[in-house]
């Protein structure tokens, strides 16, 4: 009890640390660094999962920031995006997986610790949609249909491709994270400009999106360090996977 | 005189009690300077009391915002332990109180408008604040629904489950769809009529969003944590279930017993047909995944 505590208390004072530009982060650029903040990911993984369940201890005397309206909207619909995403992330990867490690086998590591992570991101937000109540998207049964048919199509069309794929999907993912991090960050500033503090969920839930935010533009550079951009032709097809994926986020927003 | 000032007498209502401190609040307000605005909807409430304009004027328009406003039953997103549920109900505590008065008097005068003029007499309004409800008798089964719904929540929040815990979530299911047609037993007489009128063209919506919101809270009640597509049949079916029972109970002359019955009866067929669904999507899939590994064995590109 007393290392979780600790735990806690160490990712609290890591999500406190004011974080300058690490919401603008397309982190395509800070290869080492990026590596390094990854490390820690698991740990505090650990620590939201085994204490979500019970009340956190409160030792600050703030008044809690109350949502409103909209924000709750917005958590709601943020909450679904982010788990249909994860869902198409996991069927992606478990389509390509055998196309891509039976002609090369060395990637057989790299694809399974990238489905490890997505299929770890998937249940965490399984999780959250339960204890939140959020709806599902109904659109549940088209995406695993898409996903895999993308999965599978690309796969088959080389490791290239494949690679390709999981750059167009990460980036849109990514910023979209990226949005969700800044939004709950103005959040924040606007209950420190009235004296109060974003409840532990909220700040809990900020270190999650911004750890799963990272490990998703990890993958986004082993695609490019595996030759993502030799994919033939590479234009049409990042864009086309990158349009559906804005599309399939609209639209996941609202059913 | 239609729109004098009111005098109003406030009776403690459990269900409204989460907005007990605002209320409060213009309570105190309205005692100096007896304003009407303690009979309009929350939002105005403010802005109202704050300028404390007593001039017909300011009441005419609030009261034709009221037949404009409508509670929303389907915005309750995002749920936490550190911003609590919303009531069941988005009626003001003048409204609360005058329905939840006019809910006595339904056992004998059912859902009509004499139920609510009954209950606004009682609970010393003119007899003319029934204007406050532009729906009239639908608002009265509106609040029947919501307010029961809220006592289901608060009924297991009590400890509904304990002395059986072990309980599997398909038999809580099953004992809180009971527990809720059983609220209904004492109005089963006056049942038929407000089907009737909840299924007039107009009120379809608004009475297929409050069985939502029942069949979600009961699922989530229950346990049930279903975070995929899932997540809609089992609502559909709940509330299929629920509606088919509620139905059935207004012809149930034996003390529910038929009822339960017949709520076991129909639990048990979704059961049936979900497991048959379930394992022809299985058989299917596993056929798909040995037709893909057959292929992969003989080099196809798969």
């Amino acid at each position: 009890m007393n290392t979780t505590l600790t735990l806690r208390q160490c990712s609290r004072v890591h999500s406190l640390r004011p974080a300058v530009l690490d919401f603008l982060a397309p982190s395509t650029l800070r290869h080492s660094a990026s590596r390094q903040y990854n490390s820690s990911a698991p740990k505090q993984f650990l620590a939201w999962d085994q204490n979500s369940s019970e009340k956190p201890p409160t030792n600050s005397s703030k008044p809690k920031y109350v949502l409103n309206q909209q924000q709750r909207e917005f958590l709601d619909s943020a909450l679904r995006v982010n788990q249909a995403g994860e869902l198409a992330a996991t069927l992606i990867y478990t389509a390509q997986t055998p196309h891509v490690v039976r002609s090369h086998p060395h990637l057989r590591p790299l694809m399974k610790h990238m489905y490890d992570q997505e299929a770890g991101h998937f249940s965490t937000f399984n999780r959250m949609i339960a204890k939140h109540r959020v709806r599902p998207t109904a659109m549940y049964p088209v995406w695993q249909a898409a996903a895999t048919f993308l999965g599978w199509s690309t796969g088959a069309m080389g490791r290239e491709a494949a690679m390709a794929c999981t750059e167009a999907v990460e980036t849109e993912i990514g910023s979209h994270y990226n949005e969700q991090v800044r939004e709950i960050l103005s959040w924040e500033a606007d209950a420190a400009s009235r004296g109060e503090e974003l409840d532990d969920e909220l700040k809990e839930m900020l270190t999650t999106f911004r750890t799963i935010r990272d490990e998703e533009l990890e993958h986004l550079d082993h695609a490019v360090e595996n030759d993502a951009k030799e994919a033939r032709p590479y234009d049409p097809l990042v864009n086309a996977i990158r349009l559906g994926c804005k599309a399939a986020i609209r639209i996941s927003e609202k059913v | 005189m239609a729109h004098s000032p009111l005098c109003v007498r406030y009776t403690t209502t459990t269900i409204a009690s989460a907005r007990r401190p605002l209320f409060s609040l213009t309570l105190s307000h309205s005692s100096t300077t007896p304003c009407i605005s303690s009979i309009q909807p929350r939002r105005l409430l403010h802005n109202h009391c704050a300028r404390t304009t007593t001039s017909a004027t300011a009441t005419r328009k609030s009261f034709r915002s009221k037949t404009t406003s409508s509670p929303s039953l389907l915005r309750r997103p995002y749920h936490s332990t550190h911003h609590p549920d919303p009531p069941p109900h988005e009626y003001t505590n003048s409204q609360t109180t005058i329905l939840s008065a006019a809910l006595r008097h339904v056992p004998h005068h059912g859902f009509t408008r004499d139920a609510l003029t009954l209950g606004a007499r009682d609970a010393g309004f003119l007899d003319v604040s029934v204007q406050l409800f532009p729906r009239a008798e639908f608002d009265l089964i509106l609040f029947w629904l919501a307010s029961r719904r809220g006592l289901l929540r608060a009924r297991v929040e009590n400890g509904f489950f304990e002395p059986d815990r072990q309980l599997s979530v398909e038999g809580k299911i099953k004992a809180l769809i009971m527990e809720r047609l059983r609220m209904n037993s004492e109005i089963k007489h006056q049942w038929q009529d407000a089907l009737a009128l909840m299924s007039l063209a107009g009120n379809i919506p608004l009475s297929l969003s409050e069985l939502h919101a029942l069949s979600s809270d009961v699922l989530y009640l229950a346990g049930d944590s279903s975070v995929d597509a899932t997540w809609y049949t089992k609502r559909m079916s709940v509330a299929a279930i629920y509606a088919a029972a509620d139905v059935f109970m207004t012809r149930d002359a034996s003390d529910l017993a038929a009822t339960e019955a017949f709520v076991h009866r129909r639990v048990e067929d979704s059961k049936a047909i979900g497991d048959k669904l379930g394992g022809i999507k299985e058989c299917l899939g596993f056929m798909g995944s040995t037709a893909v590994g057959l292929g992969r064995s003989w080099g196809l590109k798969i």
